[in-house]
């Protein structure tokens, strides 16, 4: 089913998003799966407390046994009961560069992963399926690494200081030039870390009395800085403009909750592309709810900058908008860029405002020049502005990567969240035993992948995680096609039936509660 | 895809329960859950539910599979060749009431950390599902199908004065904690911490 254009005219291309349903045996089986694992853990705790098998985690000692306890037992269960089985898929040591193909440490368990040990012998060029090297300038050899190396030398690896008192050197300036350029936008500030450009850039911007709609799938950062504002914070179901336009509706009739006064401000927090989902923001509705109702966009591009649009300039050029439009566009430089810290573009009065008032300016250190010269080199290889097309090329290889690959898992069987245009392509695995099968098969096969699983997802929606990148050539991503297709078939894991249920009706509970206001 | 339609009377009843129950002690405030939910860091997690204990009744196929559950060990009692009929349906009640007052009402926390800083480590799964909020299907689902095996079970025991006790006392025991004026409430300091 393609739904192509809603409001007519707003989408200027179609707009392919599904997230097929839950098949209601597979449910079933899932919860019979945990139920199962969860009795199986009571058994073990009861043979743990009795003494009857050995107890590998940490507990008190004998004297402190009639003190309090300072951690529930309870809160631990599932972290020893469940994760401690399939706990060898996560936290794998790699010794090298994480590009397309990376080398690991071999290791060992031979309790049941309480322990590992390494055996010394390394597996060499594991496909990369889990980075997130969208353009593939996660490498160590080239023009960045050439130029970074030079500004190493010459300013050194750190400022150590933030931008108000001694840090703010003459690449900054540059870099920002660079950046507000890249973006479209008047002016752009750069931060040291993409995590802290949201904490501490959110509460700059609102404060008590403000409104923030914030997606229900949004990135910890963005919850933490919300958070952090002291702003009132309302959560609309994710990607869906009915329940944003209803909570807006809702904010500026009855205003504040018990004055009934408007409201200062209302910021809409999106993010480009949503990591988990691998779906894409509604932004041309975004964008025309924010003008109906007069209220702020603040854009959190995270994964969509360098990953979408013609060139390689996000979300907005993707869906052909004004980046005017969008009041703050925010986003990082760790994922496309291969380097490492976050900024935020907009209007010159708001980054002037947040030169001062940010308080990522005031007490954290800014970005290391070699940093900026990777972000630097790279921003220019994707504008073309090196001189070759080489940036172009990426971005363009990336395009066809992500529709290929998702075109063949969808051919071969599999389940896939998101937009048929979005890198960030989540398989669907649902059982918590096929979890740990799927990591451990796909590493026997030379393939490193990231799962994922209850209470980190809903629980009937474990998924492995891939991310495709421009650093993937054809052949690795028909190797790596070719493994799923066994690994599907020997772990049962086609169960797509081909039938996509309508955008509008995600398979998640309608009915959730909300609070009552005071 | 608005949230649920509610009815003023409806709005006035959970006004109150919430109210009260907060006046019990924040603890067990009900009306923490979704704006505590917004503010939280939930590092690590996909989505922005704090204690996602109180969707899992919600989510799809979750009714099916304890209906299943239920019927399956019905099945496996059927089969003994010791019990008679009414004897398997007393014991199906009995070890379903059972299981369902354990999971449910004894048990407390959370099998996994939350962020929101233990506020749900003192309440039962009952009283944490859907934040507190009463009379949501999940609840009037789960207070039915005990009711429906009770009627099912006296029907089968023809109404045997023995199993009629049984069956009732193990009934109550399993509807008494849900009430909402239970929410909450320890008697006798009985699994307070």
């Amino acid at each position: 089913i393609h739904h192509i254009t809603h409001n007519g005219g707003l989408y200027k291309r179609p707009f392919n998003e599904a997230f097929e349903e839950t098949p209601m045996l597979v449910a079933v089986l899932t919860y019979v799966g945990y139920g199962v694992l969860t009795l199986f853990g009571y058994l073990r705790d009861f043979l743990r407390q009795w003494k009857i098998e050995k107890c590998h985690h940490a507990s008190e000692r004998e004297e402190q046994k009639d003190f309090v306890p300072l951690y529930q037992d309870f809160e631990n269960f599932y972290t020893r009961n469940l994760y401690m089985r399939i706990r060898d898929s996560w936290n794998r040591a790699i010794c090298s560069v994480p590009g397309a193909k990376v080398d690991m440490l071999e290791r060992l368990s031979h309790d049941y992963n309480w322990t590992f040990a390494y055996t010394g012998r390394v597996i060499k060029d594991v496909i990369n399926m889990g980075s997130y090297n969208y353009l593939g300038f996660a490498q160590n050899t080239g023009i960045c690494k050439e130029a970074a190396a030079k500004v190493l030398t010459q300013y050194g690896a750190g400022v150590c200081s933030t931008r108000q008192e001694m840090g703010n050197l003459d690449k900054h300036e540059e870099l920002e030039k660079l950046v507000a350029r890249f973006l479209g936008v008047e002016a752009a500030m750069t931060y040291g870390m993409g995590f802290s450009t949201n904490s501490m850039n959110i509460p700059a911007l609102v404060g008590k009395g403000c409104l923030i709609l914030s997606d229900e799938l949004n990135h910890a950062s963005l919850v933490l800085g919300a958070r952090l504002s002291g702003a009132t914070i309302r959560i609309f179901k994710h990607n869906n403009m009915q329940s944003l336009e209803k909570l807006l509706k809702d904010a500026i009739v009855h205003g504040q909750p018990r004055t009934r006064r408007p409201w200062k401000k209302i910021l809409i927090l999106v993010e480009g592309i949503y990591s988990m989902e691998g779906s894409i923001v509604r932004l041309p509705e975004v964008v025309a709810l924010k003008k109906k109702y007069k209220s702020y966009l603040y854009l959190d591009e995270a994964h969509s900058i360098g990953a979408l649009g013609l060139t390689g300039r996000g979300v907005v050029e993707y869906f052909g908008l004004n980046p005017e439009d969008v009041d703050v566009m925010m986003g990082t430089f760790t994922k496309s860029f291969g380097a490492a810290g976050g900024y935020i573009g907009g209007k010159k009065e708001l980054i002037d405002y947040l030169r001062t008032h940010s308080h990522s300016a005031v007490y954290a250190t800014s970005l290391s020049p070699p940093v900026m010269e990777q972000i630097l080199i790279s921003m220019k290889c994707i504008m073309g502005e090196d001189g070759t097309t080489f940036g172009k090329d990426c971005v363009q290889r990336l395009a066809e990567n992500t529709r290929y690959f998702r075109r063949r898992l969808k051919e071969m069987g599999f389940i896939i969240y998101g937009n048929e245009d979005s890198p960030v392509v989540p398989l669907m695995l649902y059982m918590p035993a096929k979890i740990g099968a799927f990591g451990r098969e796909m590493l026997k096969r030379n393939i490193g992948v990231v799962v994922v699983g209850f209470p980190a997802t809903p629980i009937i929606e474990s998924r492995a995680r891939f991310c495709v990148s421009a650093a993937h050539t054809k052949e690795i991503l028909d190797t790596v096609l070719k493994e799923l297709d066994e690994v599907g078939d020997l772990l049962q894991l086609k169960y797509s039936r081909h039938r996509l249920v309508p955008l509008l009706d995600r398979p998640f509970d309608e009915t959730t509660y909300e609070e009552t206001e005071d | 895809t608005a949230a649920a339609p509610r009815s003023a009377a409806g709005n006035r009843r959970r006004a109150g329960w919430e109210r009260r129950a907060r006046q019990r002690g924040d603890r067990f405030g009900a009306a923490e859950g979704r704006r505590a939910q917004a503010s939280k860091m939930n590092v690590g997690v996909a989505h922005s539910e704090v204690n996602p204990n109180t969707r899992v009744m919600n989510s799809r196929g979750m009714w099916l599979t304890y209906a299943l559950g239920v019927g399956m060990l019905h099945i496996v009692l059927l089969s003994i060749p010791f019990f008679s009929v009414p004897v398997a349906w007393t014991l199906t009640n009995v070890i379903h009431n059972l299981g369902m007052y354990v999971f449910l009402h004894a048990v407390k926390g959370t099998p996994f950390e939350t962020p929101d800083q233990g506020k749900a480590r003192l309440l039962t799964h009952w009283e944490q599902l859907d934040y507190g909020v009463q009379f949501t299907s999940s609840r009037k689902f789960f207070t039915i199908s005990p009711i429906i095996l009770y009627f099912l079970a006296s029907f089968y025991t023809k109404y045997d004065p023995a199993h009629f006790i049984l069956n009732t006392a193990s009934l109550l025991s399993v509807l008494i904690p849900k009430l909402p004026q239970l929410h909450g409430v320890r008697i006798f300091g009985i699994n307070k911490y």
